[in-house]
């Protein structure tokens, strides 16, 4: 007998059955290289990963101030969900920059998702799903930090390791290139930078010992630019401070973080990660250029001008993805740079020149760099099977997030980590795709603490608050002298800028490992809270490994009567 | 102590694990058939899968495709219940209703090596048994790859 099936017609998308609206104003039509550049000057839009390309994750908007910070109460909320299988179940998380043009705000979720919400009230426009295979190598979670937006469109990085541009008026996709190389451990989970007319990302995969990259893409049609590695080959610059062998093939470097830009300098610079393995130094004697470095890159063709090495021959998984951020004194035009070893660096961006060099955290164990920029390692993994412990452990004094700068004040604002570890080194054989640390790491679960630090350009401390976890989201800064950023344990806060007294909070109810940031709309100041714990917690607060997952986007602002 | 070891598939089989109600109340997630996808002129590749009747199972639970691109399949549910098939596809995932004894299309993108999930995603169908794995096999483009030696692989 034959079945006679009912016709259930085709598949179609997901998103049709969501309530969405399925197109946003084409908001990002007019952005450009010009815009881009004058992005501060447009304080109701956070156009770009951090706010400007300065990175200093600081906004002219000055609505909320210390004198009624403690009125701000939830406008909207947008959660996703966690729906089947995924790459990372029990390490997703929400790590992204929220991005606002005139009204619409374009975020990144884990596992492929991007979204366009209209700013005021958080409903969803339209939506992209980029598939993720759920075996991929993930040192640190399923997560992404976010998109950057130009020429009518959106960009964007999956964790398969390609670029993405999608329609920002639909969220269909434009074009998509794959740059790296999932079997060999490759991934990527950087916000974009757009600069001129190209989209430039790195990749991840630093813990699997690939070889780290910068690329750089034609903005409309996908085609690549160039490509830097950030470990030379043999005969190249810097090939020296590598030994004879295979080494530097596997030699780490990633570019995980997105980087700054001068358009003045024009130059572009990068962070970029540890040297692979993480712990065995051994097998990779030399300073291993350009690991732990800020590279001077010309956006033009990707060579790099200058560097600067934070943490030579990095025996304590000491990335230095974490931002650069541009500021001036006396004239100059410097750079400043909070990194995972504890120390805080100004460099002249000109090219390179140390400035200062100074410690922002308690305890500092692993070494010491004297005010010349000495580097003298005391604690480290030398020999196998013998375990140490340091501080800070391989989650940094200061982690990927970010800190932030305001003009007003003239001050940094760092979330600072107090952490330790005890390592001890494993050397291991490589092969693709599987961990290459080369060593057991356990990351301390007691004896820690956390900070909101406020510093100023010299590296002094101007305040400081304590929390009984360290402190891992990024800071945003205002005009309106209120700084904000969330704790692991759920809450969101707002602080006087210029005294460190904690002015409001509210329980998003999962930690906060994000980039908030903040806009307006018809007048009216929004602070958005990505909240959802998860990500390598295990690497840098396995005190709170069991924390609350979660998935929501919590957006601040004053009553409407204020 | 000692731990026996023992082949997968004879061990499910013996343990009744890839049966509903058996040793469990489900199945175990993906131990029914391997199917692989043709590769037509037009350049997709097709293949069926269908839910089997009382049994909670897709068939094949893993499908291979050679290498990334646009699948189109053929999905019937010979099951008396009615399911949601999810299809994982870049852009947004295609979700096709399944009242008892129906059959439609599902057109998918994915676009590179791994293993991706499908599902029946009403009522507890997941957990029961109704998710499957299509494994996309090849490499990432040339130009993707890294510049360097070929390194060793597990």
């Amino acid at each position: 007998m034959t079945t006679e099936y009912v016709d259930a017609g085709t598949a179609t998308n997901q998103g049709e059955f969501s309530g969405m609206t399925g197109s946003a104003p084409p908001v990002t039509r007019d952005i450009a290289a010009e815009r881009l550049r004058d992005a501060r000057s447009e304080p109701q839009n956070w156009m770009t990963y951090y706010g400007a390309y300065d990175g200093q994750r600081f906004s002219r908007l000055d609505q909320i101030t210390p004198d009624n910070a403690h009125r701000l109460a939830p406008a909207w909320i947008f959660q996703s969900g966690s729906a089947g299988t995924h790459a990372g179940e029990s390490t997703y998380a929400f790590e992204a920059a929220p991005i606002v043009v005139d009204g619409v705000m374009f975020l990144a979720g884990w596992d492929g998702w991007v979204w366009a919400l209209d700013a005021t009230n958080g409903h969803q426009l339209w939506r992209y799903k980029h598939e993720v295979p759920t075996d991929l190598s993930l040192c640190c979670g399923n997560v992404n930090r976010g998109v950057a937006v130009a020429h009518g469109k959106v960009y964007v990085v999956t964790l398969n390791a390609h670029v993405v541009a999608l329609d920002a008026a639909t969220g269909a996709c434009v074009w998509d290139t794959a740059y790296g190389d999932v079997r060999a451990g490759e991934s990527a989970t950087v916000a974009p930078l757009v600069v001129k007319d190209m989209v430039i990302v790195g990749s991840s995969g630093g813990e699997f010992g690939v070889r780290g990259h910068l690329d750089a893409f034609d903005l409309e049609t996908g085609e690549r630019r160039w490509r830097t590695y950030m470990v030379p080959r043999p005969g190249e610059p810097g090939s020296e401070t590598w030994p004879d062998g295979e080494e530097w093939a596997r030699g780490g470097g990633n570019c995980w973080i997105t980087g700054t830009y001068d358009p003045e300098l024009d130059l572009v610079y990068w962070g970029t990660g540890n040297p692979s393995p993480d712990f065995d130094g051994e097998v990779r004697e030399g300073d291993n250029l350009h690991t732990d470095s800020v590279v001077a890159v010309e956006p033009d063709t990707g060579a790099i001008r200058w560097h600067y090495q934070y943490t030579p021959h990095d025996l304590w998984d000491y990335d230095s993805n974490m931002e650069n951020i541009l500021f001036e004194s006396d004239g100059r035009r410097l750079l400043g740079h909070f990194d995972k070893n504890g120390y805080f660096f100004v460099l002249d961006r000109t090219d390179g020149t140390l400035v200062s060099v100074t410690p922002f955290v308690d305890r500092i164990t692993w070494g010491e760099i004297s005010p010349d920029g000495t580097v003298t390692p005391k604690v480290y993994p030398a020999d196998e099977g013998e375990p140490v412990h340091f501080w800070p452990g391989p989650g940094g004094g200061k982690e990927w997030t970010h800190a932030a700068y305001s003009p007003d004040t003239g001050l940094f604002y760092v979330p600072v980590q107090d952490v330790g570890a005890t390592i001890t080194r494993r050397r291991q054989d490589f092969k693709e795709s599987v961990p290459y640390w080369s060593a057991s790491v356990a990351v301390d679960t007691e004896d820690m603490a956390g900070y909101l630090m406020a510093f100023d350009t010299s590296g002094r401390e101007v305040w400081r608050w304590h929390n009984e976890v360290p402190m891992c989201a990024s800071v945003l800064a205002t005009a309106g002298g209120v700084v904000f950023t969330g704790r692991p344990t759920g809450e969101v806060g707002a602080w006087d800028a210029r005294t460190g007294e904690l002015l409001w909070e509210f329980q998003t109810g999962s930690g906060i490992h994000s980039s908030p940031t903040t806009y307006s709309v018809d007048g009216r100041q929004y602070v958005a809270v990505p909240s959802g714990w998860g990500s390598w917690a295990d690497g840098f607060l396995p005190g709170l490994i069991g924390g609350s997952h979660g998935d929501a986007v919590v957006v601040f602002a004053l009553p409407e009567d204020r | 102590m000692t731990t026996r070891l023992q082949d997968v598939s004879q061990a499910v089989d013996e343990l009744g694990l890839d049966r509903k109600n058996r040793a469990a109340i489900g199945r175990l997630t993906a131990s029914g058939s391997v199917g692989y996808a043709t590769e037509d002129a037009d350049g997709w590749m097709r293949a069926r899968v269908r839910i089997v009747p009382d049994q909670m199972i897709w068939e094949p639970s893993i499908l291979v495709l050679p290498h990334g691109g646009d699948a189109e399949l053929d999905v019937v549910n010979d099951d008396a219940g009615t399911h949601a098939a999810l299809f994982p596809s870049n852009g947004d995932r295609q979700f096709l209703p399944l009242p008892s004894y129906s059959r439609g299309t599902a057109r998918i993108n994915l676009d590179g090596p791994g293993l991706y999930w499908f599902s029946s995603a009403i009522g507890n169908d997941q957990g029961s048994g109704l998710r499957g794995v299509i494994l996309v096999l090849g490499d990432v483009p040339d130009h993707a790859r890294l510049d360097r030696p070929d390194q060793p692989r597990p």
